[in-house]
């Protein structure tokens, strides 16, 4: 009934999940193809608070940077989603240059890209 | 009068759950490998993964589903469609949600984006059941792939359950008590839905029978 053991219970349980999940992800951690910098947490996060999306927007800018200097290869999507953070907050000319490096780094996303560049550039041209 | 037939009844009511419960254990023993032709025979480069449709009570939860489905696929060596942008391109086209979506014709889908299968995902279940000591939480989902042309190419459904806390040996049962109902106060706070979710997408797509088999990302990294 002392009140350290019962504080201290939740936290042995904690230490025991994370041993666990280190474990299995130890499995397919050295197998894995990219690094993602907490993109799933992240995007998460800015679904649940829509107020953090800028967070998520900067999180993803700064691991994209991290990758690059490394000589990495940036997980898909990744750069494409920091394009859509931009336009939705109305930065319609730096959403097309994260588009263009999407469609550079994989060629599965050429029809996607090119007709989202092709519309922000009409709306651009219309201004 | 009615007794004969009562009591054959509940013989016959035995009878079938007994049945059931043999098919069960049957389907755990032998677990074969699922027929990938289909699949095999499309051989996608590129996954879009859509909106998740809404079985559950809770509103928020297909989004949260939606953020842990790019990170397994991909990991399986497949392009994904950034899925926050993919969410934002179906609003732009007035598809705001996930039955909608799910509506649309799935080769219109794959053509629109130019994507070589689509990816579905439907929450049957998504709930945290309370009694006074312990919480149960429940994750079920369906989920299935189409190609270009609209066949379906893969279909899984997963159903996991969680129930924390318990064992705890050697504590005196008044401790243990507390302990439980602090743990199912935790759990009725912030039921834990995410790690129950992202492990049912692993089981799906890397680990169990039906896991979808490596794509050309992966193959190219065995290579090296």
């Amino acid at each position: 009934m002392n009140p350290i053991r019962l504080s201290r219970k939740p936290r042995r349980v904690v230490l025991l999940l994370a041993v666990v999940a280190s474990l299995g992800m130890g499995g397919c951690a050295s197998n894995r193809l990219y690094q993602w910098g907490d993109y799933e947490d992240n995007l998460y996060a800015a679904y649940k608070d829509t107020t953090k999306s800028e967070a998520l927007r900067l999180k993803l800018e700064a691991h994209i940077q991290a990758m690059e200097k490394a000589g990495q290869k940036v997980a898909p999507g990744l750069y494409a989603e920091v394009g859509t953070l931009y336009l939705q907050a109305g930065q319609r000319k730096t959403a097309m240059g994260w588009y263009q490096r999407e469609r550079a780094a994989w060629p599965e996303s050429t029809q996607l890209m090119t007709s989202m560049i092709q519309n922000l550039e009409r709306l651009e041209a219309a201004k | 009068m009615t007794r004969p037939l009562q009591s054959g009844f509940a013989r016959r009511l035995l009878q079938i759950s007994l049945l059931g419960l043999a098919f069960f254990m049957v389907g755990c023993a032998t677990q074969a490998p699922r027929d990938m032709s289909a699949f095999e025979r499309a051989k996608p480069r590129s996954i879009l993964v859509v909106p998740v449709v809404n079985r559950s009570l809770d509103v928020a939860a297909p989004n949260y589903v939606l953020s842990t489905l790019s990170v397994p696929v991909a990991e399986k060596g497949y392009y994904v469609f950034p899925v926050n942008t993919t969410k934002v391109v179906l609003e732009q086209e007035g598809l705001y949600e996930g039955d909608k979506i799910h509506e649309q014709p799935p080769a219109q889908l794959a053509k629109l984006f130019g994507a070589d299968a689509v990816l579905y995902v439907r929450i049957n279940q998504w709930d945290a059941k309370y009694a006074v000591l312990t919480t149960v939480v429940t994750v079920d989902f369906d989920y299935w792939m189409t190609g270009k042309d609209g066949e379906v190419l893969w279909k899984e459904r997963k159903r996991m359950q969680y129930q924390p806390n318990n064992n705890n040996a050697g504590v005196s049962p008044m401790a243990q008590l507390l302990t439980q109902v602090i743990s199912a106060a935790v759990a009725r706070a912030a039921p834990n839905y995410m790690p129950l979710t992202r492990q049912a997408n692993e089981e799906v797509f890397i680990l169990g029978p039906s896991a979808i088999p490596d794509g050309p990302y992966r193959m190219k990294a065995a290579q090296k």
